[in-house]
């Protein structure tokens, strides 16, 4: 039995143009009583494309994981759209629950994610009973795919989470959010709590994985190295908003939001000759409770002028074209003394 | 005093062993050698198991005595650190030798304020009145850069962001000027741009004050950025130091390579990742034989029967494999 044969929702229907995901002014509050709200996803537009995987990076409380929980409709959106292969999420053509079996998470928390009163092939199982697949037919897939993602299942399939280590649940996961045949997979620190020996290994699967069963991944994490290696787009999110997003290489290599440039400079140097000497940023993440007025990065950014607390600037193209940065140094006419004249951009 | 002679280490460490007994006996650290001196910063980098906290805990006898057996002998700043009596350790603890955590939510009474316990630690090992001692706390968290520091002694732990919890605790560490700090894994916790801040606070106070560090972290770019000699840990041994130029550039233990390949060092995009395989021994028995012969791609014959040498390369610049030594010797 072959292994694509689960990929039953594989057909692309949009055609290779389509975004695989499309979110379109996404928005998420929490509200907190007495009128505080924290808008923890603020009006975030992105693409996917299809087969690429898309990098997220942020400080905590940037909103990363709440727009994967958003985006898995693991919690309703307040406002704004989703778009699967062109059909809108929730819509007619589209129900909630064709969609969650074509798109999968797996989270940070390795034992936390599995039942500890399951076996973990009944852990890998459970998923595809529900969507109807018979009981043993789920079983042998369930064992199929854990040998794909190196796990005996002679040896494995009838232990229990406890059982396992960290980098061998973290399998166990990744092969239960393939156990439907999903085009998307959301991996939220899907590799930060594993030892680095460990996420080498789980790294290169994930690379096997994405090559082998065409599909595409929204990638978040906390480790700019690790998000450099596997992404082909990245997304720079800062208090709920996108602050940049474009080619992973470009947007390493000449930064155009402030906050990504500070992000970057963050970094290890690795280099004991060229140590870092100076932080990038004062003080911890603001709250996003109450963000800033204007450019919400404003009050931190060293290139600040009066138009950035007035005006929120919008993503606009830069760089090559392919990458957007919402910053008023690049928008023409912004006001910003660095800002391209208005006739540089016609 | 009991200063130790000019021009001996703050700290040697030799042949310790540490063990705890249970249901399950683990050989936590097992024949640990290393010397740090007076001002300098040694990291101490492994994985999870491989022994680095409970060396760190060893020096400051932080490990529950009914159920640890230590073995060799620990010496910091010229005393005995394993045959001092209760007294002498908590004069000990603090005064010589000071530890900052990973969770300073854990580490800082949540009912004090911030002020209270910086001037209890200091009025524990100085005779000074109450007064004094919160006018010498204002001064180190002066000292550590907190924000509005005459409002933050009056602070709670839980009313301070996670960065100026972490320099709050780095204040309460240096109350009462430790010549040793040790740092357990301080910045794991932290964002990247608020880790940058403390590893450079770090780095300032350590050369200000003069202070001996030794820094256990995970993280090698975190360990780069503040050592001046690190030592690598696996399964409760160091199998590698040298200066941190040394094992960056010229990593000679195969596991030290692997670490580095593990860490994107040079990693090219897309390309496999030169992982190491399988996962780190049980520490049920005490190794008899190299513990990464397991999972080393270099493992011969001689790997399985006995411990690896220590083989000296240079001074402080010790690998432990029996390749290395192979290497050394004409053929």
């Amino acid at each position: 039995m072959s292994l694509a044969l689960y990929v039953e929702d594989g057909s692309d229907r949009g055609g290779a143009g389509t975004p695989l995901l499309e979110a379109r002014a996404l928005t998420k509050h929490f509200p907190l009583g007495r009128g505080a709200v924290v808008r923890a996803v603020d009006g975030v537009d992105f693409q996917v494309l299809k087969g690429e995987t898309l990098g997220v990076v942020g400080e905590s409380g940037c909103g990363k994981s709440t727009t994967a929980r958003v985006v898995m409709q693991l919690i309703p959106q307040d406002a704004g759209q989703m778009l699967f292969d062109g059909e809108a999420v929730g819509s007619a053509a589209l129900s909630l629950k064709d969609y969650r079996r074509q798109a999968q998470m797996v989270f940070q928390d390795s034992y936390a994610s599995l039942n500890p009163r399951l076996t973990i092939e009944d852990s890998i199982a459970f998923g595809p009973t529900v969507h109807g697949v018979a009981k043993t037919g789920a079983i042998a897939r369930a064992r199929d795919l854990l040998a794909r993602v190196g796990l005996d299942p002679e040896r494995f399939a009838a232990r229990y989470p406890h059982e396992l280590s960290g980098g061998q649940r973290q399998r166990v996961n990744i092969a239960r959010a393939l156990a439907l045949g999903p085009r998307l997979v959301i991996l939220d620190e899907a590799v930060s709590a594993l030892d680095k020996s460990v996420e080498a290994q789980v790294l290169n699967l994930l690379m096997d994985l994405r090559e082998e069963f065409g599909l595409t991944y929204i990638f978040i994490s906390h480790d700019l190295n690790v998000v450099r290696f596997i992404s082909d787009r990245v997304m720079v999110m800062y208090l709920g908003e996108v602050v940049e997003i474009g080619p992973v290489d470009e947007l390493y290599e000449d930064p155009r939001h402030p906050y990504t440039r500070a992000l970057l400079s963050a970094m290890p140097s690795m280099d004991p000759d060229n140590r870092t000497m100076e932080a990038p940023l004062a003080g911890d993440p603001p709250n996003p409770i109450n963000p800033p007025e204007g450019c919400r990065f404003h009050p931190r950014c060293p290139q600040a002028q009066t138009v950035c607390a007035k005006a929120k600037p919008a993503l606009t193209p830069t760089g090559t074209g392919a990458r957007l940065a919402a910053c008023h140094m690049e928008i023409p006419g912004s006001g910003h003394s660095r800002a391209p004249a208005l006739e540089d951009a016609a | 005093m009991n200063s130790s002679l000019p021009g001996a280490p703050l700290v040697a460490m030799e042949n310790v062993t540490v063990r705890f007994r249970g249901a399950q006996t683990v050989h936590a650290v097992n024949g640990v050698t290393l010397t740090l001196e007076p001002g300098k910063v040694l990291g101490i980098l492994g994985e999870s198991g491989s022994g680095k906290s409970v060396t760190l805990k060893t020096l400051l006898r932080l490990l529950p005595e009914s159920r640890t057996d230590i073995g060799g002998s620990v010496m910091v700043d010229g005393r005995d650190v394993l045959a001092l009596g209760p007294q002498k350790l908590a004069d000990y603890r603090g005064r010589v030798t000071s530890m900052i955590f990973q969770d300073p939510m854990l580490a800082l009474d949540p009912v004090y304020t911030v002020g209270e316990q910086i001037a209890e630690a200091i009025t524990r090992h100085e005779k000074i009145g109450r007064r004094e001692a919160m006018q010498r706390a204002l001064e180190l968290l002066q000292l550590v850069r907190i924000p509005s520091p005459v409002r933050r002694l009056k602070a709670y732990p839980h009313e301070m962001s996670g960065g100026m919890r972490q320099r709050a605790m780095i204040a309460l560490a240096l109350a009462a000027r430790p010549k040793l700090l040790l740092a357990d894994e301080p910045t794991t916790a932290l964002d990247a741009t608020v880790q940058i801040q403390i590893l450079l606070l770090l780095r300032q106070l350590q050369r200000d004050l003069g202070m001996g560090v030794i820094f256990v972290t995970h993280d090698i770019g975190v360990a780069v950025e503040v050592s001046d000699r690190l030592a690598v840990m696996y399964a409760g041994q160091i199998v590698e130091t040298g200066t941190v130029r040394e094992l960056i550039s010229n990593p000679q233990h195969p596991y030290t390579k692997g670490l580095l390949a593990a860490n994107l060092h040079g990693a090219r995009k897309g390309e496999r990742l030169e992982a190491i395989p399988g996962a780190p021994p049980a520490l049920n028995e005490a190794p008899s034989s190299c513990s990464f012969a397991p999972r080393c791609r270099q493992a011969v014959e001689a790997c399985q029967n006995s411990l690896p040498p220590a083989v000296t390369l240079g001074e402080g610049r010790i690998v432990r494999c029996v390749q290395t030594e192979a290497a050394l010797q004409p053929a």
